[in-house]
């Protein structure tokens, strides 16, 4: 089978033929059965690629790795070459904290030594003052933090015709001074993207928010 | 108390964590990530080389890994950019090998073709071993575009070539593999 | 009039005027847990090994008393599906712990020796004694805390918190109102709020820890002399002002300083993001207290007729 269609076969499955062209393929098609053939085909052949399942090599090559990055050894972080920061400690605390559902804010006050390494506490002349790289790594950690915010809020307004509408005055009110605050840390971070202290408030005032909605979500809930 | 929490079982969340935790340095949060990732790693390793090579570059995927973690910044998700990484390295180990631009077989079945690698074709292959079987080029293109959902555009940059000849390639080799579909 | 209700049975108490009397034997070891949605929830507490019930509740209201194991627990019943409003003031024995909650619910506990929770949305939780855990919850009241000891977690959302002559651990929080600490003996204390000032006056252990926190408003911390403690003070915006010299040994960046004053074992973070931060001794904490008080009296002399 070998006419002037068949190397445009694969084409035509992927989607990439152009209007006119696909048109004439496919009156093609309605009359050439081995096309009609090798385009099943072709299409089983992308399916069972897809389908493919990922084999575990047959030896562990973890040792091999493990050895070859030093691990289990102490690492004295200031000889890493990369801008060990807060926003990244804060990445990694945040992201804690949200897996464990609000448990483990001390963490952020006192950072958790990682198994495997020791920590030297890094000097501010440690840091390395590459705002851009601080203000992205803060946005990772709001974007995670607002995420959650976003999915509390919506269960909020869900449950919120269980409470009086006092109380709901009253929530929005603290949720709008949380936010303002939330909003006030965020300038002044961005005016300055590496600072601890400002990296650490921003981060305490929207856990305060998380905390506030998870709690008045509890409340809604247990009203009858 | 923290030890506690990082117990848990592997989510989105916990690999992005987990990502975190390594890149400042913790070597137990980068094992929990290579154990999840290792199997995808391997297997494109193995598909795009061959099965001799697969663990010595898998091991230096993930070493890299380890080194450029400071430059992973969570906007994708760590499994792709870990993915993207290992196929960096593959590539970078494919102008190593000294693999030249213009094998590219335009025969009808590249697999009877003199480059076979296995000595006895007759015996029955599965789909994976015909795969392996492959020309170099025609297998990465087919892995790279139907295993693994990279675009023409993309692979033509990535191997060197002009998309043309990516299409070109996939298509030989999905021709190829049609008979290898049921075993 | 005496009752005794045998255990899991539950027993609806509804006279015909709008008020309850019972009194109820308790095992040693009992707790009580009362369940109001509006209404006051007052407890009392005695010597003898019975709780007294005395509520209000309208004719139309019932409660709802019973034991089960070693829990007596106090509802305000409910006719035709809609909760009923009732006013509670029981008088249990001082080693009883309570679980207190309601929605529209005041809560006060006088004279506990045990451990209590109280919850509730709109009204405000006033508490003397207590002892072991010890949790406050409040939405849209004010939360008071006095002579009480033990693992205390106080909070409000919408109002003020106030812990006096309290010990043990201690945290303490509000979005919209102040955090004040006084006669505080404790290695292990929280303090937060959003919109509002925090002051803390108490002991500075070896190897505590101390935080205290705002957005707006102004910390005022009372720093004995001799303390030992490793003082973190921040502020984006505020003026940092102590009364004594601070001895600046250690570290600064922009918007944050540490301080070690003595040996630096305990460690202190104030942190205040537009307000001003404080460090006093004690005794003028309590000078400018009793000034306030003073002011207060006045203010409120003159507004009478």
């Amino acid at each position: 089978m070998n006419d002037q269609w068949t190397d445009r076969l694969s084409e035509y499955v992927d989607g990439e033929l152009a209007n006119g062209e696909r048109g004439a393929l496919e009156a093609h098609l309605a009359t050439c059965a081995a096309c009609r053939g090798a385009v099943a085909e072709l299409r089983q052949v992308v399916a069972r690629a897809r389908s493919l399942e990922d084999r575990a090599p047959q030896t562990d090559l973890w040792s091999g790795v493990a050895k070859r990055i030093g691990a289990g050894q102490v690492v004295d972080i200031r000889s890493r070459r990369f801008s060990f920061n807060v926003p990244q400690l804060i990445a990694a605390s945040i992201a804690l904290v949200l897996l464990s559902g609000g448990g483990m804010w001390v963490a952020l006050r006192r950072p958790a030594t990682p198994s495997g390494t020791r920590i030297v506490t890094p000097r501010p002349d440690d840091f390395t003052m590459n705002a851009s790289a601080d203000r992205q790594a803060t946005r990772i950690w709001t974007g995670r933090t607002d995420a959650a915010i976003a999915d509390l809020q919506e269960d909020l307004q869900r449950n919120e015709g269980r409470l009086d509408t006092a109380t709901v005055r009253v929530v929005r009110e603290n949720l709008a001074l949380i936010d303002r605050a939330i909003g006030q840390a965020r300038a002044a971070l961005d005016a300055d993207p590496g600072n601890a202290y400002l990296n650490l408030h921003l981060a305490d005032t929207m856990r305060r928010k998380l905390e506030l909605l998870r709690r008045i979500n509890a409340i809604a809930a247990a009203q009858s | 108390m923290p030890r506690q929490v990082l117990e848990v079982t592997l989510t989105a969340d916990s690999v992005a964590a987990d990502a975190a935790l390594a890149a400042s340095g913790d070597a137990s949060a980068f094992e929990r990530l290579y154990r999840a990732h290792v199997n995808r790693v391997h297997s494109l390793v193995r598909r795009m080389l061959d099965a001799d090579e697969a663990d010595d570059l898998t091991q230096d995927v993930f070493v890299r890994a380890w080194d450029k973690l400071s430059t992973f910044r969570g906007e994708s998700a760590f499994g792709t950019w870990l993915h993207r990484l290992a196929v960096n390295v593959v590539l970078a180990r494919r102008k190593t090998l000294g693999v030249e631009r213009g094998r590219f077989h335009s025969g009808e079945n590249p697999l009877e073709g003199v480059s076979g690698r296995r000595e006895t074709p007759e015996i029955s292959m599965d789909f994976e071993e015909a795969l392996a079987n492959l020309p170099d080029g025609a297998r990465q293109v087919f892995v790279l575009h139907d295993v693994e959902g990279y675009r023409h555009e993309e692979i033509a940059q990535m191997l060197g070539v002009v998309p043309g000849t990516s299409k070109s390639q996939l298509h030989h080799a999905r021709m190829a593999l049609r008979r290898y579909l049921d075993r | 009039m005496l009752t005794t209700i045998a255990a899991a049975v539950l027993a609806t108490l509804a006279p015909m005027q709008g008020e309850t009397d019972t009194t109820i034997a308790v095992p040693a070891g009992a707790s009580l847990s009362v369940n109001n949605f509006g209404g006051a929830i007052v407890i009392h507490t005695w010597t003898q090994n019975r709780v007294k019930v005395h509520a209000e509740h309208g004719s139309r209201g019932s409660i709802e008393a019973s034991l089960v194991g070693t829990t007596l627990t106090i509802k305000a019943g409910s006719r035709h599906g809609s909760p009923s409003v009732v006013d509670f003031d029981i008088t249990v024995p001082a080693e009883m712990a309570l679980n207190l909650s309601g929605t529209y619910t005041e809560i006060e506990v006088n004279g506990s020796k045990a451990a209590i929770t109280a919850e509730t949305v709109d009204g405000s939780i006033d508490v003397r004694g207590g002892s072991g855990n010890i949790m406050l919850n409040s939405v849209q009241g004010s939360v008071t805390l006095a002579d009480a000891t033990g693992r205390i977690e106080v909070n409000s959302i919408n109002e003020s918190v106030e812990l006096s002559n309290v010990s043990g651990q201690i945290k303490a929080e509000t979005t919209n109102g102040d955090v004040t600490l006084w006669g505080i003996k404790s290695s292990s204390v929280e303090a937060t709020t959003i919109n509002g000032d925090v002051e803390y006056e108490g002991t500075i252990t070896d190897a505590g820890t101390y935080t205290f926190t705002s957005h707006n408003g102004d910390i005022q911390i009372s720093i004995p002399e001799g303390a030992n403690v490793t003082l973190t003070v921040a502020t984006a915006n505020g003026d940092i002002d102590a009364s004594f010299p601070l001895p600046f040994r250690g570290t600064r960046e922009k918007h944050r300083y540490t301080f070690k004053l003595g040996t630096g074992s305990a460690r202190m973070e104030a942190e205040s993001f537009q307000g001003d931060i404080e460090l006093r001794r004690p005794a003028e904490m309590r000078e400018h207290q009793k000034e306030k008080e003073k002011d207060k009296d006045h203010e409120m002399e003159q507004e009478e007729p």
